[in-house]
């Protein structure tokens, strides 16, 4: 009889796990919360995971809950591969969360053959054309728009007769290479003198040797395309060569951990971000705050946090008209006009044949350990600078 | 069935034939046909991890024909893969057809590897490991710069594989084409194997002097273990570029080639066996954890999050425990099972 009465609970229970399935809209999620770029991944998948707990706390999607499937991809574009095969055969998922360059680039033919939308966080300029990438979204100005806008606002902010000198240290890495031949025009186009180029590895444990080349060059501003650790050693060779330039610094390059890694060197130095930091005055932060009990959290987090409320934005203009499918939330998404994920970044609207999101790029500066607001520098859309 | 409790060749051809006995013979075909009519049991999760499986079989072959039976240690093995991915990637959009560009691309290939194979003649061991180390640097440097052909930072774009008409583009029928390669190339390597060549590599492996003295040319020897091994990656690397139909750069790094020495290691090194059972454990190690992870979290959510972290480190922990109590590879565990159920009850 026991055996009888197990049964039959397990059955309900599995109908009801079933019935469950049906109402929740599933959506698959890569980070790395082991691998090389796990500094930053994981934090901004619990961005995105918070988002979806908040979403579902706010009366889901029409009535339905979103249901996030995690997997820890370690940077690996075989595991993200494999992942991405168990989502689409097994979980069933409608649209993707991606972290970075390796997996939403091994992943972008396939997701525009099975028709899932997906956003990451990789911000190649190249992504945003959807003749190449149709099914690839993300919520920040690409890498090459973040350097244009700096670019025009040293320019706007430029007082001396001379042309300003401009260098460029990077990578030699596909990220880091990325944006370089957009930016280079760009800077020629504004009347910027470029005077150098460095390599300096993501690893890189000095740049003596390419800060001395450099600081014989002078040149009055110098970008950074690196992450934390790399972006900091070079702060501090430079602190300690005495070299005397305004450093500007992409998206993964500064964030709240590099003051406790470069120290006063980080003083001055600029940095793009497309997302609030923790603890801004915007109207989403109340929210975030709530959710992570006032623990601040990286500014990655709040892109994460973005990322998935712009995802659902796109899930409820889908669902309103009709069944949730890839296409459907592809359409509902290039429907977007200037949506304002409750102020956490720029509006964002795509467009059926631009995915760029925006050309706005917040400005920061970093005083005494802080990052501060300086600027917001809007560019033009420009048909030209799409996919590069 | 009876199987023979001990050797019994009579011949030399007899010892070294592929099936020494008819119950192997009919194993394998059995084997051969369940994975055959696997697909038809499984989503299509499953047929991609085993593609995956199968490309790694090619690597992994490939790497143990090298520094399993010649003795030859490469670190650039993963680069020499990602040579054959671009070099199907660009004749791909040339046009050329799928049954044109796999053995193009092994030949490329086999051109890039033998001639980072030339510091062999004067190399051995860890200094080896080191050149071939630079290969792999170089390799990463070329497909990262050489914009005309790679495509650069951007990578390229691969459409699916097309045989006679038939579109090769869904997991399962990917899963036979690879299977057909990695079957092909097993069967490469054990029957190069068989023969003098691979006579003339393990004599090299186990002892140059003595090798140069019956006979064997070391440096020609050692370049076509190089050619060979570098033209079976080069055609792994073509079935990864069509299977993922994207590749970029950092695809092909030096985790790549650390994880097919991995692969080599844990399977038996000197063993075409081994390979396959490298390939086949450490792709399925990662999947196996995800699984745990996510069901254990479903279980005890709050511990999900801890456990997918972990996973890294259980990987490696996994990998120190192997090297440690079964250094010989699965291959040995596995002729140690034959062994005892060939004896048994038996077991003296």
């Amino acid at each position: 009889m026991a055996k009888y009465l197990v049964w039959s609970l397990a059955c309900v229970l599995a109908l009801a796990a079933t019935a469950f399935a049906e109402e929740a809209i599933t959506i698959g999620l890569l980070s790395d919360l082991s691998g090389p770029t796990s500094a930053v991944g994981a934090p901004y998948s619990e961005g995105i995971k918070d988002a979806a707990k908040y979403i579902n706390e706010n009366g889901g999607i029409a009535g339905k809950k979103v249901n996030l499937v995690e997997v820890d991809y370690a940077y690996n574009a075989q595991q993200a591969l494999a992942a991405y095969k168990r989502f689409i055969s097994q979980d069933k998922i409608v649209a993707l969360q991606g972290w970075g360059t390796q997996d939403t680039e091994a992943l972008t033919k396939f997701v525009g053959k099975d028709q899932i939308p997906t956003l990451s966080a990789s911000y190649s300029a190249h992504l945003t054309d959807p003749e190449k990438a149709p099914y690839n979204f993300f919520v920040a100005a690409d890498y090459t728009t973040q350097i244009r806008a700096a670019l025009k606002y040293f320019k706007d902010n430029w007082k001396k007769s001379e042309a300003p000198k401009v260098a460029f240290v990077y990578p030699d890495h596909p990220y880091g290479l990325a944006p370089i031949a957009g930016a280079k025009e760009y800077a020629k186009e504004l009347g910027f003198e470029i005077v150098g180029d460095e390599n300096v590895a993501l690893n890189a444990m000095d740049a003596m040797a390419q800060l001395l080349r450099l600081q014989k060059l002078a040149p009055d501003y110098v970008w950074i395309g690196g992450t934390t650790p790399s972006a900091a050693i070079i702060m501090k060779d430079a602190q300690k060569l005495g070299f005397n330039t305004t450093f500007f610094c992409n998206i993964w390059g500064v964030d709240e951990s590099l003051v406790k890694l470069a120290g006063d060197a980080a003083n001055g130095t600029y940095s793009l971000q497309t997302a609030v930091v923790y603890g801004q005055k915007v109207p989403g932060m109340a929210a975030i705050e709530k959710m992570t009990g006032g623990t601040p959290k990286m500014t990655h987090y709040i892109r994460g946090f973005a990322s998935m409320l712009v995802m659902a934005e796109g899930l409820k203009i889908a669902a309103a008209k009709g069944e949730l499918t890839g296409p459907a939330i592809k359409e509902a998404l290039e429907t977007l006009r200037d949506f304002d994920p409750m102020g956490l970044t720029p509006p964002i609207s795509f467009f059926p044949n631009d995915h760029r999101p925006n050309m706005s790029v917040f400005i920061y500066k970093v005083e005494d350990g802080k990052m501060v607001e300086v600027a917001k520098e809007s560019l033009e859309r420009k048909a030209e600078w799409l996919g590069k | 069935m009876h199987g023979q409790c001990g050797l019994f060749f009579r011949t030399y051809a007899g010892e070294a034939r592929i099936f020494p006995s008819r119950f192997l013979l009919v194993s394998m075909g059995l084997f051969g046909a369940v994975l055959c009519l696997a697909p038809l049991a499984m989503n299509n999760y499953l047929v991609s991890v085993l593609c995956l499986i199968n490309i790694a079989v090619i690597g992994a072959v490939s790497l143990n024909l090298l520094t399993g039976f010649c003795g030859q240690i490469s670190l650039g093995h993963g680069a020499f893969f990602g040579v054959g991915a671009y070099a199907a990637a660009y004749l791909a959009s040339l046009g050329l057809p799928f049954l044109a560009v796999l053995p193009a691309a092994g030949l490329v290939t086999a051109a890039v590897g033998m001639f980072f194979g030339l510091p062999s003649l004067r190399l051995k061991g860890i200094y080896l490991a080191i050149a071939t180390l630079a290969a792999q640097l170089i390799l990463e440097y070329v497909f990262l710069h050489w914009d005309a052909v790679t495509g650069g930072s951007s990578g390229m774009a691969v459409d699916p594989p097309q045989v006679l008409g038939l579109a090769f583009d869904s997991d399962v029928k990917m899963f036979y084409l690879t299977l057909a390669v990695a079957t092909l190339s097993v069967l490469c390597v054990r029957n190069i194997m068989r023969t003098r060549l691979g006579r003339a590599f393990v004599a090299i492996r186990d002892h140059h002097l003595s090798a140069e003295i019956v006979g064997v040319d070391l440096f020609a020897y050692k370049l076509r273990a190089f050619g060979i091994s570098s033209f079976l990656a080069g055609a792994g690397g073509a079935l990864w570029a069509y299977y993922t139909m994207y590749i970029t750069p950092e695809q092909f790094g030096i985790g790549l080639s650390v994880s097919y020495l991995a692969m080599i290691i844990i399977g038996g090194l000197g063993s075409v066996l081994g390979g396959v059972f490298g390939a086949v454990f450490i792709t399925v190690l990662p999947e196996f954890l995800n699984f745990v992870a996510q069901h254990a979290g479903a279980l005890f959510t709050d511990i999900s999050g801890a456990l997918l972290a972990m996973k890294e480190g259980v990987f490696g922990l996994v990998l120190v425990l192997f090297l440690i109590f079964e250094p010989e590879g699965l291959a040995h565990r596995w002729r140690l099972v034959k062994a005892y159920w060939k004896l048994y009850p038996f077991a003296h």
